[in-house]
């Protein structure tokens, strides 16, 4: 127990851990976090499918992110470097994990004390952006040698930020339901209602803006 | 050396800093090429394998063709001026030597290309719109194609052999040697633009790459409208100024 508490001290302080160990963290701390987030409506299946597509959207987001951030790196004379980018990459997912599992008993009380399931889906969007943010001071903290080193690694870290985040979010869009609305059945995945979620997005804005013109 | 290893060192900016790494074999890079290429084009038609009522896999194998065939008939149109020109500039650039420089900057465009394969792939296989899918294959192009450009033009710099001295003058006339360099560097910045441009228009003419799911399969489409015209027509559809094909 003192080497795994010790292990997520040093990971959450930017130190390197291990690649196994990282990765074993992005799966243990978002399958507690999913299991938390998928107890919205005490439904057992839902528990265990989020449990699983938390760390799947976390480690699919990253693979699809990785190829292309591999071939920048190369490009822009990083490329002996990408080792470590990758280490602290996947360090800040183990990072993402671990906030997330400890936020976990945050949304459990939040369920106990509202059954809306719009206002259970903001609260874990607010629980996410805010494992995001935090975990961006491990980055950052893990990147600081790297730029040290050479200052190109500061666009690369923002070129990372940005790929990620844009899969990311078609990721999350694409595995939902992550809470389950309590009205409709238990799913695995809504494949009837796939779509791409920044037209969603931008068609939102425009009816929003439309309704604020008139 | 292997293909793989050639590409690894082109993407490191080997042959930039060192001009006999350009001496490479020719063929395998070309095959290595025309296979990432393939790639992208494999990820961009599988838009419409799930974009439309029934799958179309013929459209994963056409773009797989086409991809690469935009990239040949784009060098076909580009190359031929640009060894007259460079010649005109005094540059003693053998056609090897050009072909090898366009082939490890190819390289590099086709190596993002096929590294940001599985993004486009993922969108194309999980979103329905259409003209999203067409502004993210572009967006994609222009990135690889700009860090393309950047290394072309650097690896021509490199890559030009010195001058030959007037023969009436110091064998060592630098002046006129810089001036040569200068003028192939701008010459390269004016054809890596052409490149850019016909290339882009190559590929409206070679379209759909990703398949209107409104549209039978076709393998090319009638003469139409320009590049251009098509981009805006899709971003003014993403901004939701128009109808939504999808």
């Amino acid at each position: 127990m003192t080497r795994h508490r010790s292990v997520v001290s040093r990971l959450l302080r930017g130190e390197s851990v291990r690649l196994r160990t990282g990765l074993l963290l992005v799966v243990g701390g978002g399958a507690v976090y999913g299991a938390a987030m998928g107890s919205f409506g005490d439904r057992l299946p839902q528990v265990a499918f989020s449990a699983v597509k938390v760390p799947l959207l976390l480690g699919a987001t990253t693979l699809l992110a990785l190829p292309s951030f591999f071939v920048l790196n190369a490009l822009v004379g990083l490329r002996d470097d990408f080792a470590a980018a990758v280490r602290a990459v996947v360090g800040t997912q183990a990072a993402v994990g671990v906030i997330l599992a400890a936020l976990a008993p945050y949304t459990l009380l939040w369920y106990r004390t509202t059954g809306d399931y719009h206002e259970a889906t903001l609260f874990n969007g607010l629980m996410f952006l805010t494992a995001s943010l935090s975990a961006q001071w491990v980055l950052r903290r893990r990147y600081a040698p790297l730029i040290a080193r050479n200052r190109r690694h500061r666009a690369m870290l923002w070129a990372w930020v940005a790929a990620y985040s844009f899969v990311g979010i078609q990721m999350g869009w694409l595995l939902r339901p992550f809470v389950g609305d309590p009205a409709r059945p238990v799913v695995f995945l809504r494949t009837d209602s796939w779509g791409n979620a920044y037209e969603i997005v931008a068609d939102m804005l425009a009816k929003e803006w439309a309704a604020l013109a008139e | 050396m292997s293909a793989l290893r050639q590409l690894d060192l082109i993407l490191r900016g080997e042959p930039l800093r060192d001009r006999s790494a350009v001496a490479f074999a020719l063929g395998p890079l070309v095959v290595l090429n025309v296979l990432l290429a393939a790639t992208y084009g494999a990820c961009v038609g599988a838009f419409a394998v799930l974009g439309r009522d029934e799958p179309e896999w013929r459209q994963v194998l056409a773009s797989a063709v086409k991809v690469p065939l935009l990239f040949a008939v784009t060098l076909a149109v580009t190359l031929p001026s640009l060894y007259v020109f460079a010649a005109l500039l005094g540059s003693r650039f053998r056609l090897i030597d050009l072909l090898r420089v366009v082939a490890a900057g190819t390289s590099v465009i086709v190596a993002l290309l096929a590294s940001f394969g599985p993004i486009v792939a993922f969108f194309a296989v999980s979103s329905t719109s259409y003209p999203f899918i067409l502004l993210l294959n572009v967006t994609v192009f222009a990135v690889a194609g700009g860090f393309g450009a950047s290394y072309l033009y650097r690896a021509a710099l490199h890559a030009v052999p010195p001058p030959e001295p007037p023969v009436d003058t110091d064998p060592d006339d630098r002046p006129r040697g810089r001036r040569v360099n200068d003028g192939i560097g701008k010459l390269f910045l004016v054809w890596v633009t052409v490149f850019g441009l016909v290339g882009a228009q190559t590929g409206w003419i070679l379209r759909p790459f990703v398949g209107s799911p409104d549209l039978p399969f076709t393998w090319f489409r009638p003469k139409q409208g320009s590049f251009f015209e098509g981009v805006g027509k899709s971003l003014e559809s993403v901004l939701g100024t128009r109808g939504r094909s999808r």
